[in-house]
């Protein structure tokens, strides 16, 4: 009886994990002219690391991307976040909003870096 | 005001750290909105080294301090100031940046051959363009007082061995020519190694006279 109730409860439990939704974070992605220098873009980097919703930042000099991603239940405002890259010396030419983590959005820049001739 | 109770902080530390130390001619002379830069140029002939605040994105102001010697070793100088920078153009696109720097200093100079202390006036024009491959720069800067003229050139050219991820140290290599009125009458050329990291930079080489060089940059 007892063996019962455990199985019926971690089939549940199974049930309702698979089920739930995913909670996807959620990150500005930029694409910067003018990041050519580690040690220049390191103040985009600082600047945008201190937000106080900015869970964690990503820069990539090679695909020109600057993404940052938002801690859980906070928002990144895209106008703050494109004023932070322009009072570090840079212009930005694209921004989006995208719900992916700033893991995500490294992964996908490598790959597509990798995949470049 | 905690902010800038902090920045302030750390410019003093810099301050010290630099010994007083005006403007090295390499990559920007400053840092970017709210930081604070050290940089320091270190040979047998000349030693300098100063810290700034950037107190807009295209402003900064700072204290640093030059010594300098004749290539026989006889006549010195040494040059206490008050600077402020100034990037007077950027022009930022996909793969490169090119930049427009005025440079001015105010302050004492001193030197053996001569009594007392003088004002000397130091404005100066970096120009420079780089991509994550190409260095390229040239700066001109006088250093005025009465009686001295100890004018100043430098070009930079060199190139990166390879790219790199952000968070990796690129190696550069980089050749400097640069020349200083009435101390010098030879143009000094040093070939350098430039290690680039996202945290500092830092430069090591040996001019044409062999003697030693070395340079660096630290944002706060």
């Amino acid at each position: 009886m007892k063996h019962n109730y455990l199985s019926s409860f971690a089939a549940a439990l199974a049930i309702a994990t698979l089920s739930a939704p995913t909670l996807a974070a959620t990150s500005v992605k930029a694409t910067v002219n003018g990041m050519v220098c580690a040690f220049c873009a390191q103040g985009i980097e600082k600047r945008l690391g201190a937000l106080p919703a900015t869970q964690s930042v990503f820069v990539d000099l090679k695909q020109k991307v600057v993404a940052v991603q938002a801690k859980d239940g906070q928002t990144l405002d895209a106008k703050t976040i494109t004023a932070e890259i322009t009072d570090a010396g840079y212009d930005v030419v694209k921004l989006e909003t995208v719900q992916k983590s700033v893991e995500d959005i490294k992964a996908e820049v490598k790959a597509l870096a990798k995949a470049k001739p | 005001m905690k902010c800038f109770l902090n920045q302030f902080g750390a410019f003093m530390v810099a301050l010290f750290a630099t010994q007083l130390a005006p403007q090295p001619a390499f990559a920007g002379p400053m840092g970017f909105k709210d930081s604070t830069m050290a940089m320091g140029d270190f040979g047998a002939n000349w030693r300098e080294g100063f810290a700034n605040y950037a107190f807009t994105g295209r402003d900064a102001i700072g204290l640093g301090g030059l010594w300098m010697r004749s290539d026989d070793g006889l006549r010195m100088r040494e040059v206490a100031e008050l600077n402020y920078t100034r990037r007077l153009a950027r022009w930022n696109q996909p793969d490169s940046q090119a930049n427009v720097w005025l440079v001015a200093g105010l302050g004492p100079v001193t030197g053996n051959d001569f009594n007392g202390s003088r004002t000397m006036f130091s404005p100066g024009i970096q120009v420079d363009y780089e991509t994550t491959r190409i260095y390229l720069s040239a700066t001109a800067r006088l250093y005025r007082a009465e009686g001295l003229n100890h004018d100043y050139a430098s070009a930079r050219a060199g190139f990166s061995f390879y790219e790199v991820d952000y968070d990796e140290i690129q190696p550069w290599f980089i050749l400097e020519a640069r020349r200083m009125n009435n101390l010098s009458d030879q143009t000094e050329i040093t070939p350098m190694l430039r290690l680039i990291h996202n945290r500092y930079f830092v430069e090591f080489g040996v001019n044409n006279a062999n003697q030693g060089r070395f340079n660096f940059m630290y944002i706060f």
